[in-house]
């Protein structure tokens, strides 16, 4: 957690509960990000949407109209929501969130409970996929940066054109490289091809 | 300078303490053709004195911070010049200040880093900057010119090889390199004698491609649906 770059927003008319939470939450996630939001008209304008992992509203914002809540949910499919609870408020509002902080909880257990909501889709988390090129992709890769087209390195590899497209699309995706000049970087870089045999091989 | 704070801009706001808070819009207001020394003036004051529609600023400027507004703001033909002559002097910063720049680290990077990855780095870049530069031509000999006639004219003759879609196909492209180019300094390519320089190299690139990414979205958020309605619905007024 204490690596974690989340990404967090904030909506609290109230400037000191604001500051406080925001230098409450920098504690518990050093490497994280909060931006704040006057209201959900504000946060729906945002242009990233999918890095909010966590949004924070106090529910009064919601109060006289918590349908609106709804239809910007919609907008942020990866946050979780969080009422930032400060005064006596209907159930049926507080149900709209998927978390509560009370304006009485502890620092631990507000950093305790973003960090239970952001657990499943920690970026930091060490199961990011393997970006490692299998024997195969690699062969694929050779034979593209030597300017082979899709059907001549299906014929030499003894593979279907199919085959050959979908390796490309898993090397680019690997990679995160497209254009083949890139890829010829990316291929010597990893050491899948010398210089001389691009230089030697035209 | 803590980029973390970022303020949804409005009109009534002091232009110095939003620049305080994100200096890059430093570089947006240059792009408007604008001082950025303004000493206590409102955004609102400033877009006055320079006859700029407050709202095409604020809206901009919020691209700036972080915020996507375009669909919801109301633009009119009157704006087209202003938001053409923003981008045409994006175009200039690329040309004359941004990419020179990049280049001029990539050389200086090669001096003291000769691997050959150095060398496929350069040329990477050169290819891909004349393909930029071939990109911005077209749009100021073309397409700005024909904007600006509707604009004058409400004319709706349709240019017929200018699309929004292969706008967008050319955009996507010029962002993909960069972020290819920054994959490949930031991740793969050892380091070489030249980590001050490719640290400023990197840096140069994140803020071509922040500038670049806000340029697009002025291009096809704004200033294309805009000329789409005129085409569709001149305005002989």
């Amino acid at each position: 957690m204490a690596e974690c770059n989340i990404h967090i927003a904030i909506i609290e008319p109230s400037h000191m509960i604001y500051e406080g939470l925001s230098t409450i939450l920098l504690k518990g996630n050093p490497h994280g990000r909060i931006l704040r939001f006057e209201n959900l008209d504000e946060l729906k304008e945002y242009r990233d949407k999918n890095c909010l992992e966590v949004i924070i509203v106090n529910p009064a914002i919601i109060m006289g109209d918590p349908g609106a809540l709804g239809s910007v949910k919609k907008h942020f499919r990866k946050a979780q929501w969080v009422g930032l609870v400060a005064a006596v408020f209907s159930d049926s509002l507080l149900q709209l969130f998927d978390a509560r902080i009370q304006i009485t909880d502890t620092p631990g257990n507000i950093n305790s409970t973003i960090a239970r909501l952001t657990e499943e889709n920690c970026i930091c988390a060490d199961d990011s996929p393997v970006e490692e090129l299998s024997d195969r992709e690699k062969e694929v890769l050779i034979e593209l940066v030597h300017g082979l087209s899709n059907k001549e390195i299906a014929d030499k590899l003894h593979i279907s054109t199919h085959t050959v497209i979908s390796h490309r699309k898993n090397i680019s995706q690997k990679a995160g490289i497209k254009s083949l000049s890139g890829l010829t970087i990316y291929a010597i870089t990893q050491n899948i091809i010398s210089i001389e045999d691009i230089q030697s091989g035209g | 300078m803590y980029l973390t704070k970022k303020t949804y801009v409005k009109e009534q706001m002091k232009l110095a303490g939003l620049l305080f808070e994100n200096p890059y819009l430093m570089l947006m207001m240059q792009h408007f053709g604008l001082n950025f020394v303004v000493q206590d003036k409102s955004v609102e004051q400033v877009c006055r004195e320079n006859d700029i529609n407050k709202d095409v600023f604020t809206a901009i400027a919020n691209l700036y911070n972080g915020f996507q507004e375009l669909d919801s703001v109301h633009f009119t033909r009157t704006d087209i010049p202003s938001v053409i002559s923003f981008l045409k002097n994006s175009h200039q910063y690329y040309k004359d200040e941004k990419y020179p720049e990049i280049k001029a680290l990539i050389d200086e990077i090669a001096r003291v880093n000769s691997t050959p990855e150095i060398k496929l780095i350069e040329q990477f870049f050169d290819e891909y900057f004349h393909e930029v530069i071939d990109h911005l031509e077209y749009e100021d000999e073309v397409a700005f010119p024909y904007f600006e006639k509707l604009a004058e004219e409400g004319e709706s003759k349709q240019l017929a090889d200018y699309s929004a879609r292969v706008y967008r196909d050319h955009h996507t492209d010029i962002e993909s390199k960069i972020m290819e180019l920054k994959k490949l300094l930031l991740k793969h390519i050892p380091l070489h004698q030249d980590k001050t320089l490719r640290r400023r190299l990197i840096i140069s690139l994140f803020e071509l491609e922040y500038d670049l990414t806000i340029h697009y979205a002025i291009e096809e958020d704004l200033l294309i649906p805009l000329i789409n309605h005129f085409e569709k619905t001149p305005d002989r007024g």
